[in-house]
């Protein structure tokens, strides 16, 4: 293969080349990086740990992150924000959101109506790519990805979510240790 | 199935056909489920094959059935490293299509973020590149690097690897508050982490010897293959789609394009290395202009391109990412097709390899860069 | 404290009286309580070598390393020996079961075996003093390939062959190389037993790596190839051969040929230190214990020395093979052929030529350069100077005319290396533009 325009070396790289500088210049690098670990436990300067002990030390996860869904309530009445318009479920790429409505009679100015209120919700999180769209796409901000990050579980089942999960959080073990 | 057609007849101890040996897909450095099929005479590569597929999900078929809003999370997972990148083109197309107009504060963060996702998928590929060819420390370096970059991504889009970065006509947030401190932070720290890989590969003389006359590549080949992104610059070629055809606001930004001489493994790597230099550039430069604005553009309802066909590409970290897409005027695409640069690249493979050894299949893999999400789609 | 120390030794002493002859136990018992220390002692070094190579490599890539079990993660070679024991054994259906199964015995048997004639310290710190010490410790390690190329095959798996040749072509070309620079040493030394080779450097209080710089790397490079230890690791090449010759090898055989790399390692940074760095012997140290009447002492001592020196040079190893990347099987064989072993004769050739010259000038012009030949080659202060002087005047000579013979070869050719890249401002073409005009009212 034909090599094209190669500088020529100088006499200072031949040298270098010979005392074996290249290789020395590594190997310094990483001494630097073995005591500075050593002599510094902060990560400053490129000498420290950059380790997070991810179960004894809890990572901090940014307010905008996508996690386990959320039903919000309203925090005075403690009924459900949700007003079952189907919306979520249509923005779902993966079609994994069923929203369950049922309709009650409700008086309105003394005459009776039907009202669409949620009946069930059922979030399958095995399916859910976190895309967010969900989120985006409720008018009353009732569904809410979090920052819960655990959603492993033991069966295929856990990983459907019902409203009780949803409103009220699911039970996980927190490893500390 | 490819078949390498093997020696079937018995022969003497002397006389032995060549070996035939199955790399992946489960092997450390096929970088995900790539199968290639070699043959071997002693360690010397004769024939080569590769087998994909193994990562299907029929990404294009998936897409005509949803809507144009919805297209976008799928897009992250073709080349899952440079998430920011695909999904980039995605929206664009659509835009284009539909000729909206996104604010300029959309196109520069656009443009920040893809940078910062181009030195994100250089950093994850130098560190498996050196993984490769044995060098472990500097993948965790790297790594770590990328790891800042991943933060930035987590505290913009809410997700680390598959963000979503991107909505048709803009974005879904606009940027963060810190947002500008984070990003000038990590490229103020970014040249001297560059400079230590540089110092542990750079002028090692184990790391000249495995890379440089390996894998070479001559300009009209690389063109007449259809290589794209860093593999066609390191072979001389100087095409550079964010020069060529500008978008977001690349027109506005003043950087070079590195350009290699001689088509090896060592020049590609170069190549990178600079690109993440010019890379830093760029980002430095659409900071300082960032103005301020919405950050998206007035959509109808639902979004609808008119009908016909488009085709729009990008400069992806990897190559040339395209996306044509045909539209029949309805709420969903009628079809749509991806310009993978990673299944493109990968033809280049056996021309690269063929003569070489073992170790430097694996080399040439490494320096191709390639995601086998984005091959097998 | 001599007494203290003494004591419990004294008492097991007496009581095996009580059973045997002194003869026996001499020459029977008491080797086998050693060996049983030595095994035990090398098993536990070996499982924290592997603890500390993890906290080491952490270090440099900005990581902690194993933290979890235990504080700073200090039990984590137990539980991993708990959890290798427990794994399933599986061993693959093709493959041939027998040799299978003894392959990683030899494996670890080779590189015990080595440790009866280390001199770990004077008097009872050694073992077994052969008179060809040197000798047993390169034959029995190189026997240690055999499994691994045994094990390549018998696994039935085109990986696990590939890494067995790879090592028997490795281990053939460094052997070769290693023997050749530990001649250069054995020129001063004048014997093969180790515990010789220690006590003539004491008797002439130097190191010999004064003596023989070009030896003493060539050792040491020639001993990373040995062990399959990066840069050279290409037997097990885990990016390209998956893990080499023990792919098919899963839990406690697995752990067997892991026990044998890091015991070889041992093994390999022991006779470097033996031949080289002086084994157990460290100026000041007879005058301050022995001469003064404690005699165990003086053996703890240096046998702390010992091992210290032991630590550095596998910290060496450590740090090479988590800075370098790994070379290529044909530039392995280049180092081999082209560079180590034309060194190690150039080397024996100098060296022969520094002695002779520095006992030719003995008596001339009144200047006295060798004190005795009883012990080694004892040399007076000019001597020695002389010597270190041709010695480190030998580094240069070899490195010329290694340069000299390898001119042409690529991994010198620094022309055929090094290049630049140009950096282009691309003329900006046409942006991309919407492709239709924006539709008003929508």
């Amino acid at each position: 293969m034909p090599l094209v325009k190669i500088p020529k070396p100088k006499f200072i790289e031949k040298l270098q080349r010979f005392f074996f500088v290249d290789l020395l210049k590594g190997l310094q690098l990483t001494l630097k990086y073995n005591l500075g670990a050593l002599t510094d436990k902060d990560a400053v300067g490129g000498k420290g740990i950059y380790t997070e002990q991810y179960p004894k030390v809890r990572p901090d996860v940014a307010p905008r992150f996508h996690g386990a869904p959320r039903l919000n309530m309203d925090p005075e009445t403690h009924d459900t924000l949700c007003i079952a318009c189907n919306l979520c479920a249509l923005a779902c790429p993966e079609d994994c959101i069923d929203v369950l409505a049922m309709d009650v009679e409700i008086i309105v100015a003394g005459k009776p109506r039907k009202k669409k209120v949620l009946d069930e919700f059922i979030f399958d999180t095995s399916r859910c790519m976190f895309c967010a769209l969900c989120q985006e796409a409720c008018p009353t901000s009732c569904l809410e990805l979090t920052q819960d990050f655990e959603l492993a579980t033991y069966s295929r089942a856990g990983f459907v979510w019902n409203r009780e999960m949803l409103e009220q959080g699911r039970e996980t073990v927190k490893y500390t240790r | 199935m490819h078949q390498v057609e093997i020696a079937t007849t018995r022969e003497t101890l002397l006389d032995s056909p060549e070996m035939v040996l199955n790399m992946g897909p489960q092997h450390p450095s096929t970088h995900g489920v790539l199968r290639v099929i070699l043959k071997l005479d002693g360690e010397t590569v004769m024939d080569l094959d590769c087998d994909i597929g193994y990562l299907h999900r029929g990404m294009e078929k998936i897409a005509e059935n949803r809507m144009y809003t919805m297209i976008a999370p799928y897009w992250d997972r073709l080349d899952y490293i440079a998430a920011v990148s695909n999904g980039l083109v995605w929206v664009e197309t659509v835009e284009q299509m539909m000729g909206l107009v996104v604010p300029p504060r959309a196109h520069y963060i656009r443009t920040i973020l893809t940078e910062l996702n181009r030195i994100a998928s250089h950093l994850l590929w130098l560190a498996t590149h050196a993984l490769d060819i044995g060098a472990v420390t500097v993948l965790l370096w790297a790594l770590r690097e990328r790891e800042e970059i991943l933060k930035i991504f987590e505290r913009q889009f809410g997700a680390r690897l598959t963000c979503h970065a991107w909505r048709v006509g803009g974005m879904p947030n606009d940027a963060y508050d810190e947002f500008e401190a984070d990003v000038r932070r990590f490229v103020s720290n970014f040249p001297m982490r560059l400079d230590e890989y540089e110092t542990v590969l750079s002028e090692n003389r184990i790391w000249l010897s495995r890379t440089v006359g390996i894998g070479v590549i001559s300009a009209e080949d690389a063109v007449a293959i259809g290589l794209s992104g860093p593999a066609l610059r390191g072979s001389g070629v100087a095409w550079d789609i964010r020069k060529a055809r500008p978008y977001a606001a690349y027109a506005d930004m003043d950087f070079d394009v590195p350009v290699g001489e001689n088509g090896d493994t060592y020049d590609r790597y170069l190549v990178r290395l600079e690109e993440m230099r010019q890379a830093r550039r760029i980002v430095v430069q659409a900071l300082d202009k960032l103005p301020d604005g919405p950050v998206n553009a007035k959509l109808p309802k639902i979004v609808k391109p008119p009908a016909g066909d488009y085709y729009h590409s990008i400069e992806g970290p990897k190559g040339e990412i395209g996306c044509y897409l045909v539209s029949d005027g309805t709420a969903q695409p009628w079809r749509v097709r991806v310009r993978p640069p990673s299944l493109i690249n990968l033809q280049a493979l056996k021309k690269l390899c063929l003569g070489h050894l073992v170790a430097d299949v694996v080399a040439i893999i490494g320096t191709l860069d390639i995601v086998l999400g984005e091959i097998d789609r | 404290m001599e007494l203290l120390l003494l004591a419990p030794v004294n008492f097991i002493d007496q009581l095996l009286l009580r059973f045997f002859s002194a003869e026996t136990i001499n020459h029977v018992i008491w080797p086998f309580i050693q060996i049983g220390l030595v095994v035990t002692l090398v098993a536990g070094w070996v499982a924290y070598a592997t603890y500390l190579e993890r906290k080491i490599s952490a270090f440099m890539q900005a990581r902690l390393g194993p933290m979890r079990v235990g504080p700073w993660g200090l039990l984590q070679p137990i539980a991993d020996g708990i959890k290798l024991l427990t794994k399933e054994d599986f061993i693959p259906e093709k493959a041939d079961r027998w040799i299978f199964f003894f392959a990683p015995y030899i494996a670890v048997a080779a590189a015990f075996i080595t440790f009866s004639v280390i001199p770990f310290a004077p008097d009872w710190g050694v073992i077994t003093d052969v008179n060809i010490g040197l000798l047993f410790v390169l034959a029995v390690s190189s026997v240690g390939v055999l499994a691994l190329i045994l094990a390549g095959w018998s696994s039935n798996s085109k990986y696990s062959l590939l890494g067995a040749l790879r090592s028997s072509a490795q281990m053939i070309s460094y052997e070769v190389a290693m023997g050749l620079s530990l001649i250069g040493a054995l020129m001063f030394a004048r014997t093969l037993s180790l515990s010789g080779i220690v006590s003539a450097q004491e008797s002439d209080s130097v190191w010999y790596f004064v003596y023989q710089p070009v030896g003493f790397l060539i050792f040491l490079v020639s001993g990373i190839a040995e062990n399959n230890r990066a840069p050279f690791d290409l037997p097990e090449a885990e990016s390209e051969l998956v893990a080499g010759f023990h792919t098919e090898y899963s839990g406690f055989r697995w752990s067997l040929f892991f026990m044998a790399e890091y015991a070889a390692m041992v093994i390999v940074s022991a006779v470097a230190v033996t031949v080289y760095l002086g084994g157990w012997y460290f100026p000041f140290v007879y005058r301050q214990t022995e001469a003064k009447g404690y005699h165990n002492l003086y053996v703890i001592v240096s046998l702390l020395i010992f091992l210290g020196k032991l630590a550095a040079i596998l910290y060496l190893y450590f740090w090479l093979r988590w800075t370098l990347p790994r070379f290529r099987y044909d530039q392995l064989m280049d180092i081999g052929w082209k560079w180590l072993i034309p060194s190690a004769l150039i080397n024996i050739t100098l060296s022969a030529l520094a002695i002779f010259v520095v006992q030719a000038l003995d008596g001339w012009h009144n200047i006295r350069t060798v004190q005795s030949l009883a012990n080694g080659l004892d040399l007076t202060a000019t001597g020695k100077a002389i010597m270190i002087v041709m010695g480190f005047l030998g580094l240069g000579i070899t490195g010329l005319l290694l340069a000299r013979i390898n001119w042409r070869s690529r991994d010198f050719n620094l022309k055929s290396q090094r290049r630049n890249i140009r950096l282009v401002n691309l003329p900006q073409g046409k942006p991309a533009v919407p492709a239709v005009a924006p539709a008003a009212g929508e």
